[in-house]
């Protein structure tokens, strides 16, 4: 008898595996963002069959969601130029596969010379936990004990949002069209239904984070969708006036994230060390200023570009 | 009375420009002054660490004080002290010189607005990768310099900048999927990241993968032939002051990481050592190829840096079975070396193009103005990078070929010669330029073309060829921490 979850597995595999070699093949823009977001899905479904239920979250909400956004955003921009395949040679094709096959090769013979096992920092995590202040191990290791490297991580959201703003204004000197075409009533009424439940659902994903999978990653792409929607139903317009109050937000989670870690350091502690009693009130706070900004800057992603050219007033400011 | 705690340098020298970079991105009318501020403060921080690494020693902070493998770990040591101090310092002065190409009258308000957001947090990033004592820790923060540089890059807004921006990201996001990768293999088989579980870590097929893995990524962020595809267009199509930052300091980075790696992971095999000094070979000769066929000044220059980066390879190649116990020096000698002169140069190449409103070789020794110091910079700079006495670039070479001699190398002297003379020859392309004038039927302004903003130029161009003579001190303080062989 064959485990059934097994089964599941292994097909599973072959899709993902057939999923990124389709991709690679195929020749229409549109039917590639299609299929990196089925692609996107079921990578999520692996990491849940690998008991990684918050990579499986980000995974969905950010590797799929919103990449998928921003992939259909940027299709509509170039879907009128006309699609230009390399054409490259069959000999030098053949070549980049076999050199491909042996990297491979060696990596599998590498991963299976591995015995697997190693503990890993697992247990360490696990006897550290209580000291943590929040009870679900990824975020303890994401906010506490490995915080400098979320910091981090939230910086580079803020170097993207940055290069964005920065691009965009250098290279399109006509004023853009809007996003999308003016919506019907249907997509209307839907943002009008799911928006407030979509707005519960990211700060629930955020505040349950301290004791069960979800966090401030989540429930910031979570809030982004909201902030997609307000912008592909043209309930929000960003405006010039908006770009100070955008700029504070975008930074929100860096300063408070970093002002915290320094904050708490002096009378004999260091850096990041919060004080054990405040530790689950501290790791809130950022996480809660994380995911505002977070949920801003994939907003202003999607956007692509500082709000200048598409102002009321006709022209640029 | 109020106790001050000790303030603690290493963190301080990566939140200093990090809050600066904040601040400027807040305040975009003031974003210069704001950005000149926090660099100099940053500078001062980075001597202040110095200063502690040479009286105390390594250094170590233990942030949230769990300790490594669990945290994370800060430590500075002779080296990691060193090259922040080259960082910040020619980041100040590149950072005095974008004042001037970013003033009013010369750019648009775009370019000064977010250039001092973008330059701080690769300041940010840069001092973070030296502090690093944790292999996932590096690779977040060569995501944030790869993408600022990234922003750095397409600063000018220019198509061609704009699409040698993209290339770079490609290769850069690229680079860093690599470098992830073979951090996955090292977890996989030694359940940790940090340098000190590397250090004690015996030889093993998945850290032979993963040190493949994260080379060749590191290969490909720091341009090593024939990896080097995105560098020339990049460095020479972004702005004058991004070029010296992206050339002098980005590209730095990720050499800084392998050298740590050569540190910590594993005696290099033989054969692997021989591949690395083979594609630097090749990088010498194809960077000075293409550095002698090209026609715009920016691109020589930055043609010049794929060869140099070959040198710095072979460098660490020479060190062959033994181990890379003595060549590091060089290697790190040679870094240094080349950050600073060629941050002057193209400094002084963005000058000469400001004065004479181009910088088409061949027409250089056509013009009527003569932008004397710049040019001047510019020669001064190429000395140290052919690597006459008594510059930092000889001295570099001078211990390069030292340790060749004595484990008998001779192939990689004549390496080392071979691109000395390369250098020469298409440095002179540029020398001469600036010296024939029976081309130009008008008078030459001699005068003309000179201006405050040739100091930075000038100084970083005079330090590189002045701090050969202070070759040894360098060096005995890079020892400090026994960056090679002792545990971290």
């Amino acid at each position: 008898m064959i485990d059934p979850l097994l089964l599941f597995d292994v097909i599973l595999g072959l899709a993902i595996v057939s999923l990124a070699v389709t991709v690679l093949v195929v020749r229409d823009r549109f039917a590639m963002i299609v299929l990196v977001i089925v692609f996107g899905l079921m990578s999520a479904l692996a990491w849940v069959r690998l008991a990684a239920p918050d990579v499986a979250l980000a995974e969905a909400a950010i590797g799929t969601g919103l990449t998928g956004a921003l992939l259909l955003a940027t299709w509509r921009q170039v879907r009128t130029e006309p699609e230009r395949w390399p054409a490259l040679p069959r000999g030098v094709m053949v070549i980049n596969m076999g050199l491909c096959a042996l990297v491979l090769a060696g990596l599998v013979g590498a991963f299976l010379a591995t015995p697997l096992g190693t503990p890993g920092l697992g247990v360490a995590v696990a006897d550290n936990l209580a000291d943590s202040g929040v009870e679900h191990p990824v975020t303890a290791v994401l906010l506490n004990f490995r915080a400098y490297d979320t910091l981090m991580e939230v910086v580079v959201l803020l170097v993207a949002v940055i290069a964005v703003w920065m691009i965009d204004r250098g290279v399109s000197q006509a004023p853009q069209p809007t996003l999308g075409p003016e919506l019907g009533d249907l997509p209307r009424g839907f943002a009008r239904l799911v928006l407030p439940a979509i707005t519960v659902i990211g700060a629930y994903l955020l505040w349950v984070g301290t004791s069960a999978p979800g966090g401030a990653f989540q429930g910031g792409a979570v809030l982004a969708a909201v902030g997609i929607l307000l912008l592909l139903t043209q309930r929000y317009q960003p405006q010039p006036s908006h770009r100070p109050l955008a700029r504070g937000v975008f930074v929100l989670g860096v300063a408070g994230f970093a002002a915290v870690a320094l904050l708490v350091a002096g009378g004999g502690r260091v850096p990041f060390e919060y004080p054990a009693d405040h530790a689950k009130t501290l790791i809130l706070l950022i996480e809660g200023l994380v995911t505002l900004s977070i949920a801003a800057t994939l907003a202003a992603l999607f956007h692509g570009r500082e709000p200048e050219a598409i102002s009321t007033q006709g022209g640029r400011s | 009375m109020i106790e001050m705690p000790a303030i603690d340098w290493l963190t301080a020298v990566v939140f200093a420009p990090l809050a600066g970079a904040i601040l400027a991105f807040l305040l975009p009318r003031q974003a210069h002054w704001v950005g000149v501020g926090a660099v100099v403060l940053t500078a001062l921080m980075a001597s202040a660490l110095v200063l502690q690494v040479l009286t105390e020693g390594a250094v170590v902070t233990p942030l949230g004080n769990w300790g490594a493998p669990l945290g994370i770990d800060l430590r500075a040591d002779g080296l990691s002290a060193t090259l922040m101090a080259m960082t910040t310092g020619v980041g100040l002065l590149v950072s005095l010189g974008a004042l001037n190409s970013y003033a009013h009258h010369r750019a648009p308000e775009r370019m000064r607005r977010y250039f001092w957001p973008l330059w701080l947090l690769l300041l940010s990033g840069l001092n973070g990768v030296y502090l690093s004592t944790d292999l996932f820790n590096l690779y977040v923060m060569l995501e944030v310099i790869s993408l600022a540089a990234v922003g750095l890059t397409v600063l000018s807004g220019r198509i061609e900048a704009v699409r040698a921006g993209l290339e770079y990201m490609y290769a850069s996001i690229l680079g860093a999927l690599l470098f992830l990768l073979g951090v996955g293999f090292v977890y996989l088989e030694l359940g940790r990241l940090d340098f000190a579980g590397l250090l004690a870590a015996p030889p093993s097929p998945a850290l032979g993968a993963a040190l493949a893995l994260m080379v060749a990524g590191l290969a490909l962020k720091t341009a090593l032939f024939p990896l080097h595809v995105w560098l020339p267009q990049a460095h020479a199509n972004a702005t004058a002051p991004a070029s010296a930052l992206l050339s002098a300091l980005v590209v730095k980075a990720s050499l800084y990481i392998v050298l740590r790696l050569a540190q910590y992971l594993l005696p290099l095999s033989e054969v692997l050592v021989a591949l690395i000094g083979l594609l630097g070979v090749g990088a010498i000769l194809w960077g000075s190829i293409q550095a002698l066929r090209a026609e715009r000044l920016k691109l020589l220059v930055a043609w010049s840096t794929v060869a140099q980066i070959g040198l710095v390879f072979v460098a660490f190649a020479r060190a062959g079975a033994d181990g890379v116990a003595e060549s590091w020096k060089a290697a790190a000698l040679l870094m240094l070396a080349h950050a600073i002169a060629k941050a002057a140069m193209f400094l002084a190449a963005g000058r000469i193009k400001e004065e004479i409103g181009h910088d088409r070789i061949r027409e250089l020794d056509r013009s009527p103005v003569r932008p004397t110091l710049a040019q001047l910079s510019f020669a001064l700079a190429a000395i140290s990078l052919v690597g006459l006495p008594p510059s930092l670039g000889f001295a570099g070479k001078w211990i390069l070929m030292e340790g060749a001699m004595t484990s008998g190398y001779w192939h990689w002297i004549a390496v080392t010669m071979i691109a000395t003379m390369l250098s020469v020859a298409y440095f002179s392309r540029v020398l001469t330029g600036f010296l024939r004038f029976d081309r130009q039927r008008t008078t030459v302004g001699e005068h003309q073309g000179w201006a405050l903003a040739d100091a930075a130029p000038l100084t970083l161009a005079l330090c590189a060829l002045g701090l050969g003579l202070l070759a040894a001190p360098i060096l005995a303080f890079m020892n400090i921490g026994y960056p090679f062989g002792g545990a971290p």
